[in-house]
């Protein structure tokens, strides 16, 4: 019990009359990598930015690293900084270089030094592969390195979870690659995380369970080789012959 | 009467009196125009529905009301009102800061609001505090986009500095007004105080195309 990191506990959302979540309940332990998947509109993405706050909650409670999302504003921002978010178009502050936007962090929330957070920066930026591209600006970078430089500006701030909101989904198949394998080797280190995505083929060798959603609910919750390969139900394997 | 060019060389010293008082009421009011509007822009932004209305509200009923009206309402209304007398020239500057703040607002708020919700929201995601976000990304940004229509809003305050002739305050339109009435020298008069105006706006935006240049707008 003690390595639950996020716990839903019949967890609501409603945007005014449309309920998005529907009573979730769910746990995720240290170490697990969620895949999130289910058709448009089924609530993937508010899901995961419950987690870290960007949606609030309407009913029930949602504790994440001992913390509840209900617990105000200081704690949400202590929340937000276990909890990194990469999102599917990649956000990267325009005005700030590859560098900037990865040292931001530590230094405004962390406390660090500017030095030490051009240190981190460089040596995250170097682990997605893109230390060359260090002083370029967004803008000068290809989605693939701009996705990759996001998720070391999410890595900077030493997250327990990282959530990811369709990684790849606004890149050219021939750069989702690179993407994938940056998720893949932090997986590889133990780094917990929730992904939301259509690449099945990442589903199945990286992610320990597969969560299938419907209507704000959680339909299916499983391995994803036993998902995939035998959907439980035939929405499911509806929904995988379109992906 | 012939048209006498030469003369105009006469009234300069007081011509140059006149549009040192436009400028000084231009460069104020727009001081606390800026400010008044940043302030009513970010309760539009950002506020909850009550700060939103205050801002909402203030904009509205001085979009919707001529210049010459507000002032006239400072000067002589005001007074009735509230037994709050004040000088043309505070009236004036006053005038401004009020009327610029408003179209401010709507500027400050089209800037803000024109940078993606996403980029406030990765900054929350790394556990900023809203008033940082504010502060490191979304300012920066939004400032960029604000410097054109700032510019404009400039110069159309600067213009209309020349309607408080109806509260007697001697800028350069009252002034060229007053030599005129002892003279009746209009064509070179009022030429002279049309380039005079021309000259001022110029700089103004010569100087706003030079920050516009300096800063990239992204
Ligand atoms: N801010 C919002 N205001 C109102 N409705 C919203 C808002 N955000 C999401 N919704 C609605 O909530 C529902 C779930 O949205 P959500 O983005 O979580 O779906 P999703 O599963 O991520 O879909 P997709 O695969 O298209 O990204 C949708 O019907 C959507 O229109
Ligand atoms: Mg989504």
């Amino acid at each position: 019990m003690s390595d639950t990191i996020i716990q839903f506990r019949n967890v609501s959302k409603h945007f005014g009359p449309l309920k998005v979540l529907d009573e979730v309940d769910l746990e995720i332990h240290k170490g697990e990598v969620v895949v999130l998947v289910g058709p448009s509109g089924s609530g993937k993405s508010t899901l995961l930015r419950c987690i870290n706050g960007l949606e609030q909650i309407t009913g029930g409670d949602l504790i994440v690293n001992g913390m509840s999302v209900l617990g105000g504003n200081k704690i949400m921002r202590e929340i937000r900084q276990e909890a990194g978010m990469v999102f599917q178009q990649f956000n990267l502050f325009p005005q700030m270089t590859a560098l900037q936007n990865v040292a931001f962090g530590p230094q405004q929330v962390r406390g660090l030094s500017r030095s030490e957070a051009r240190a981190l920066a460089k040596e995250l930026l170097a682990k997605v592969g893109l230390a060359e591209k260090a002083n370029h600006e967004p803008a000068e970078l290809s989605g693939g390195q701009q996705q990759r430089v996001a998720i070391a500006r999410a890595l900077a701030i030493k997250p327990k979870v990282m959530l990811f909101d369709e990684p790849t989904s606004a890149l050219d198949p021939e750069l989702k690659q690179e993407v994938l394998n940056v998720m893949r080797n932090l997986a590889a280190e133990g780094m917990t995380m929730v992904v939301v995505t259509h690449e099945m083929g990442f589903a199945k060798q990286v992610g320990t369970r597969l969560i299938f959603m419907e209507h704000g609910k959680i339909a299916v919750d499983g391995t994803p080789r036993d998902v995939i390969d035998n959907p439980p139900n035939d929405r499911m394997k509806d929904f995988l012959q379109h992906v | 009467m012939e048209v006498n060019w030469l003369i105009i060389l006469d009234f300069i010293p007081q011509l140059l009196k006149g549009a040192q008082v436009t400028v000084h009421i231009t460069v104020v009011g727009l001081l606390g125009g800026v400010i008044l509007g940043a302030i009513a822009g970010l309760m539009r932004a950002y506020g909850n529905a009550v700060i939103n209305a205050i801002a909402f509200v203030y904009i509205e009923v001085i979009r919707g009301t001529p210049i010459v009206v507000q002032v006239m309402f400072l000067y002589f209304a005001l007074p009735v009102l509230a037994s709050i007398r004040i000088d043309p020239m505070t009236t004036a500057i006053l005038a401004i800061v009020i009327n610029a703040g408003a179209y401010i607002a709507e500027i400050v708020r089209g800037a803000v609001l024109s940078i993606s919700k996403g980029l406030t929201e990765a900054g929350l995601a790394i556990g900023l505090p809203r008033w940082k976000v504010i502060v490191h990304i979304v300012g920066p940004l939004a400032f960029r986009r604000l410097i054109p229509p700032l510019g404009n809003q400039f110069i159309v305050s600067l213009k209309d500095t020349s309607l408080f002739i109806v509260i007697g305050v001697g800028e350069l339109t009252r002034t060229g007004q007053e030599i005129m009435a002892a003279n009746f020298r209009a064509v070179e008069i009022w030429t002279a105080v049309a380039i005079m105006y021309l000259i001022m706006t110029g700089v103004l935006s010569l100087a706003l195309r030079m920050i516009e240049k300096r800063m990239r707008i992204l």
